[in-house]
């Protein structure tokens, strides 16, 4: 009887003292949200990479392309085109023929 | 001046026409119309050069590419005589001014209905204007292609 006794004293503690273990992480867990509400970000960030926990760099802008030719050398370059375009356009169009209209161009714009 | 679209007309006939029209001076680097515009008139060119241009994006902005240029003598903005009435191309007059005579759609074709013998010849004048830039970009657009289709096939 007394062992009884002595057992369920035992379950009862153990119980009391799982529920306030319980209750400890419960509460420490909501107010941990409360207070970071950025690691809620970066934790829904992190979940768009399936199986990967790596949290993503923030966005970066790409840095403006450098191009070889300026704008205005290409405009240039393209009027140039259209001008020896039509003026090969022009002698197919005054004798048509295949060789005339299958010339090659030496547009540097194409080259 | 000779303008291509009164070839054949009488010195009397082609006076009458150019008297339908109004002399205007276009400034270099001034737009004479520009793409989507409502076309009421054609122009005749009488003096500088017009030139001719199409939007294309260069390098993610637009940038008006030059197309053709027409001389003293030569028509622009046949757009006004044919349906939808809108011009496809944007005119400008480049490094040094233009003088363009500028006739009012209404006017012209009241004077061809009235005067079909000249408006015969007129007629047959804007078809060599029109057909000439279809063979000619017929011929460029045909050219632009075997080059694409060479670059594929490689």
């Amino acid at each position: 009887m007394e062992m009884l006794l002595m057992g369920m004293c035992v379950a009862v503690f153990g119980m009391g003292i799982a529920a306030v273990a319980f209750g400890a992480a419960t509460r420490s867990e909501t107010s941990d949200s409360a207070v970071q509400p950025a690691l809620s970000l970066v934790k829904a960030d992190a979940a768009a990479h399936f199986f990967s926990d790596r949290v993503a760099a923030p966005p970066t802008v790409p840095p403006a392309p450098t191009w070889a030719v300026p704008i205005e050398v290409l405009l240039l370059q393209i009027e140039n085109h259209v001008r020896m375009e039509q003026a090969a356009a022009e002698s197919f169009v005054a004798y048509p023929t295949h060789a005339l209209l299958h010339s090659k161009t030496s547009s540097p714009f194409v080259n | 001046m000779t303008h291509e679209l009164l070839n054949g007309l009488s010195s009397d006939e082609a006076e009458q026409v150019l008297k339908l029209g109004t002399r205007l001076i276009v400034p270099s680097g001034a737009e004479l119309f520009r793409l989507g515009d409502h076309a009421d008139r054609l122009f005749l060119t009488e003096r500088g050069r017009i030139r001719l241009t199409l939007p294309m994006q260069v390098r993610g902005r637009e940038e008006d590419i030059f197309v053709e240029e027409r001389s003293p003598g030569q028509t622009v903005g046949w757009s006004a005589l044919i349906p939808p009435y809108r011009f496809t191309l944007t005119a400008t007059a480049p490094l040094l001014e233009a003088v363009v005579i500028a006739l009012p759609r209404e006017a012209l074709r009241e004077y061809l209905a009235a005067n079909p013998a000249a408006g015969y010849k007129i007629a047959l004048n804007l078809a060599v204007v029109i057909g000439h830039r279809l063979q000619m970009f017929q011929t460029m657009w045909l050219r632009e292609m075997q080059r694409t289709v060479e670059v594929r096939s490689a």
